[in-house]
């Protein structure tokens, strides 16, 4: 009866020590750190490293940096989310009606940009987005518009950098909303058609709310990763023009590694941390009970 | 973009684990007997195992080379200071040398310097050495010198009227306002969004300084005010691309960009990317009225603070500061020598561009050491003039906010 007890921890407890490991002493390190003044030298010699309290919370919530990044994060996660879960949604509802092949072709198609390296994207883009030679820019030459400045104009790079994002966020999306689709029993649609419900009305009431559980993964994954957006403005603008790109994730890695000011960086991930948690938290909280599903 | 925080906060907690263990253990650069390890920075690793071969043979002692990437040397740094273990003999960018002094990654080498003639000050032009000292300690030589000259199109200069190219600044915008009333899309220099040295260069060059007498950065002076004059005059009249994306090789041999001051690095890849324009530009001395003060931005080498093959390492330091060693260094790789003996050489002078060079080497200094350069000082002042030309922000209200910035900085 004992040993039977234990087996289900022996078989979570590889998991659990990841977890411990890479998950939860990490996180207890950084708030450590984040105490202290740790910067290069202290890394070199453990005596240079002092407990300075609060500070480095007090500093960070006097740096007109920090609230940037902040706001600029705040504008990412605004208009990435419902981008990403409708664009998602929209491509796998219409990939889903057509069953050919050139549909499931398609289907590949849009998940390249979830597989291929964040490091190609960025140079194909970034030559996609050059303002003397990007191809936008000679296609718009074509109809008469001037030289518009993709990534250098501080409130278009924002929206340039994010559309990319956008763009490579789709495919893994689409593949979870394609599963959930085909997760749906043939015959409430074939209910709903018996009592009259066109294409449009069966997928707004019947197809939609059994997406929900779906639809709310998507929303919970999506906004952290927007949340901790990272990737795009690091390769294709390194934050700029300016700080405009300059997400949270992007000033911690440049207060920590750039500036090696490590307490006042695992200060800045324990916010960050702290505002993802509250988020999903409050995610989790709103989600109503499911329909059947 | 998933997963950055957990991957921030592991890689602090890889740090502190790695920092504790090199706190109790005697772990050190290298092997005692082995092969002498070299950190050279950009892709010129191969080129370097080229110069150290007669080493080897003539000493029996291996050399292994690491070729660092540029953007890649801080984590490197990081990583290197925080375990214990780094190389024994580095390459150092001037703008760096400064962060790898304070983090105690350089063995102090004043008291070497007695049994190493080849290391002494006086090999290098003048008040290079000292210069690149840090807080009176000599922590790295000089390896190879960079600066930056102007370099400009001949034949577009002539085709409108401008028979030689700017000597001072305020002969180089009205040219660029020439230039750049060529047509549209055309423009007269360019200022590369991301080159901190540059206002630095034109504060030279209108006879001041951005240190004060104290050794603390200053900007707040007549002579800086005028370089921001110039660097927003640029752009206001139209003659510099503002787009950050521009590329300065392509912009030059397009001609979109017939002028611009950077280092010799560009004459290279004019060289190899347009062969034919061969005759059609030019390199001079950076404008300026009162100086002709360029950046001297070469690199130096340093030993690692606890490398077990001290002697080992000083040796190599040694012949890589020889007249041999440095001249074929520039025939293999393009980088002008450091020591003043290689300088002079009369085969290198044959070449005009390397006679610019030197000349230009003979007026130029280095950056002041602030702690740092790259991170702080030089990118807050970048920030501060691009908003202004970029955004429109207001002038005075952006260099009072750089001014508080950087109040307090210093050299000392």
């Amino acid at each position: 009866m004992r040993r039977a007890s234990l087996t289900p921890y022996l078989f979570v407890s590889p998991a659990i020590l990841l977890l411990l490991a890479f998950g939860v002493l990490p996180i207890a390190v950084a708030a450590a750190v984040s105490l202290t003044d740790m910067n290069i030298s202290g890394l070199a010699n453990w005596g240079n490293v002092e407990f300075v309290g609060v500070d480095n919370y007090v500093a960070l919530a006097a740096d007109p940096d920090f609230w940037r990044a902040l706001g600029n994060t705040g504008l990412f996660v605004i208009v990435g989310v419902p981008a990403i879960v409708i664009v998602s949604l929209g491509i796998a509802l219409m990939l889903e009606r057509s069953g050919g092949r050139f549909a499931r072709a398609l289907r590949s198609f849009y998940f390249v940009p979830a597989v291929t390296g964040i490091v190609a994207i960025s140079l194909v883009w970034g030559y996609l987005y050059n303002t003397q030679f990007g191809l936008f820019n000679y296609l718009l030459s074509l109809i008469g518009v001037d030289q518009v400045q993709w990534l250098s104009d501080p409130w278009l790079a924002k929206f340039s950098v994010a559309l990319v994002a956008i763009w490579r966020g789709t495919g893994l999306n689409i593949i979870i909303f394609l599963a959930a689709l085909q997760g749906i029993p043939r015959e409430y649609r074939e209910a709903a058609a018996l009592d009259g419900a066109g294409e449009w009305r069966t997928t707004r009431s019947v197809v939609l709310p059994l997406l929900g559980f779906a639809i709310f993964f998507v929303t919970v994954t999506t906004t952290i990763s927007w949340l901790q957006f990272f990737d795009e403005p690091f390769v294709l603008t390194d934050g700029g023009p300016l700080g405009a790109t300059t997400s949270v994730s992007i000033f911690l890695y440049k207060e920590g590694f750039r500036l090696n000011q490590f307490g006042y960086a695992s200060a800045g991930s324990l916010v960050l941390f702290a505002i993802i948690a509250i988020i999903t938290f409050v995610q989790l909280r709103l989600r109503r009970p499911d329909v059947d599903a | 973009m998933k997963r950055t925080v957990t991957r921030t906060l592991a890689a602090v907690a890889a740090l502190g684990v790695a920092a504790s263990l090199a706190a109790c253990s005697t772990d050190s650069g290298g092997d005692a007997e082995g092969p002498l390890t070299v950190w050279i920075m950009g892709d010129s690793g191969a080129n370097f195992e080229q110069l150290v071969a007669p080493f080897t043979e003539e000493t029996g002692i291996e050399v292994e080379v690491v070729a660092v990437p540029w953007d890649a040397i801080d984590e490197r740094l990081t990583t290197a200071v925080a375990s214990g273990s780094g190389p024994d003999l580095l390459q150092i960018g001037l703008s760096k040398l400064r962060t790898f002094a304070d983090a105690g990654a350089l063995l102090p080498l004043d008291d070497y310097l007695g049994d190493h003639p080849g290391l002494a000050a006086d090999n290098f032009p003048d008040g290079v050495a000292e210069a690149t000292q840090v807080g009176g300690e000599t922590v790295s030589v000089p390896w190879v010198s960079d600066t930056r000259v102007l370099f400009y199109r001949s034949d577009i200069l002539e085709e409108n009227g401008i028979d030689a190219p700017p000597a001072s600044w305020d002969e180089l915008r009205e040219d660029a306002a020439t230039l750049a009333a060529r047509g549209d899309g055309q423009y007269g220099y360019y200022i590369p969004q991301w080159d901190s040295p540059l206002p630095v260069i034109m504060t030279w060059d209108f006879g001041g300084d951005i240190i004060d007498a104290d050794g603390n950065v200053d900007f707040d002076t007549p002579e800086f005010a005028e370089a921001v004059d110039l660097y927003t005059g640029l752009y206001a009249d139209g003659s510099v691309p503002t787009n950050s994306d521009f590329d300065q090789t392509q912009g030059f041999i397009s001609g979109i960009t017939p002028m611009l001051v950077s280092g010799p690095y560009l004459a290279r890849s004019i060289a190899d990317a347009a062969p034919e324009l061969d005759g059609k530009w030019g390199v001079t001395m950076v404008p300026g009225a009162d100086e002709k003060t360029s950046l001297f931005a070469g690199s130096n080498l340093g030993v690692w603070h606890n490398t077990e093959q001290v002697e080992a390492s000083l040796d190599l330091l040694e012949y890589l500061s020889s007249v041999e060693a440095q001249l074929s260094w520039f025939e293999i790789n393009g980088e002008l020598p450091a020591v003043s003996a290689a300088l002079e050489d009369a085969g290198l002078q044959s070449d005009p561009l390397v006679e610019v060079y030197s000349q230009q080497l003979a007026d130029s200094k280095v950056l002041p050491l602030v702690p740092n350069w790259d991170g702080a000082t030089g990118s807050d002042l970048l920030a501060a003039l691009n908003a202004i030309v970029l955004t429109g922000a207001d002038r005075d209200a952006t260099l009072a906010e750089l001014f508080a910035k950087t109040e307090g900085v210093s050299i000392g």
